[in-house]
């Protein structure tokens, strides 16, 4: 699981084009949207959704989940866990 | 007409009213200087270097605590550079034709003026923005500009010239942001505003002269 954390901040940096970032500076449990945590907004919500389709294969079938999903690194690697 | 505060920020240091603030060591000078100011402000970190130039420039501005309590539409906004947005642009094209996708989180910055919208956000100033793109720094189009926004009662801009360019191996072939803050008055004439674009001129030649000097 934490190989999968590690691996996801270095691909949300990259996705996102974070380029001031290393994923040091992102913690698992910070949220990644909203002005706490990175900051992330709704454009950066489809890099999530073409990330999870592009590196893990995995499709969100009900779009209202990703708010859930997306909250932060622990719960994107939770939704990959049990999804692949 | 009168520049109350000016600012210039490139990779060889942070200035303000034509004296380093202070200078850069790392490589990404961007970060550097965000963490010198001391801010915090996540969304900074998804920004376009326009972007990120700009609102580390204003922070710098403000941080003499002149922009203090003003109405937040009593602040124009006028901005201006040569490049557009062709360093996001670029990255843009990169992001569809060697990953692709195309990315939606840089698409948003592949217009320059977007970054009077950052502003805009980061400061809560809700007065007109305009951006212009010019061969290159064009002292009458700010002087003329700045006379019209005074005959029609604005009483304080902040302008900016903001550039960045790649070059055809996507290095940084140029940086830069140039602030400065205009008090406006509607007695100021069109001789005021000729005399303005000389000072305005003399003021930028003098920045980037000191940047070389460092």
């Amino acid at each position: 699981m934490s190989e999968l954390k590690e691996n996801l901040k270095a691909q949300i940096i990259e996705q996102l084009s974070l380029e001031d970032l290393t994923p040091a500076d992102i913690k698992d449990d910070a949220p990644l949207f909203g002005d706490e945590g990175l900051g992330l907004d709704s454009i950066d919500a489809l890099e999530f959704i073409v990330l999870l389709e592009s590196n893990y294969g995995i499709k969100i079938a009900d779009p209202s989940q990703g708010r859930e999903i997306f909250h932060s690194v622990n719960s994107l690697a939770a939704f990959i866990e049990s999804n692949q | 007409m009168k520049i109350t505060v000016s600012s210039y920020l490139s990779r060889r240091g942070a200035f303000l009213d034509t004296e380093l603030k202070f200078g850069f060591r790392e490589e990404n000078w961007l970060k550097e200087c965000y963490q010198q100011l001391e801010m915090d402000y996540p969304k900074f970190y998804k920004m376009d270097h326009l972007s990120k130039m700009a609102v580390l420039s204003t922070e710098i501005i403000k941080s003499g605590g002149i922009l203090n309590g003003i109405q937040d539409d009593e602040l124009e906004l006028l901005f201006a550079n040569a490049n557009a947005s062709q360093h996001t642009d670029l990255k843009f094209i990169e992001s569809y034709e060697q990953q692709g996708n195309p990315s939606p989180s840089l698409f948003v910055y592949t217009l320059p003026n977007i970054l009077t919208g950052e502003l805009a956000i980061r400061n809560k100033w809700y007065g007109e923005n305009t951006f212009f793109i010019t061969p290159e720094f064009d002292e009458t189009l700010f002087a003329e500009r700045l006379y019209h926004s005074a005959r029609k009662g604005s009483k304080l801009c902040l302008c900016g010239w903001v550039d960045s360019k790649l070059n055809a191996q996507s290095a940084v072939e140029l940086e830069e942001c140039f602030l400065f803050l205009v008090a406006l008055s509607k007695e100021d004439t069109r001789n005021d505003s000729s005399s303005f674009a000389i000072t305005l001129k003399e003021l930028y030649t003098s920045y980037q002269a000191s940047t070389l000097d460092n």
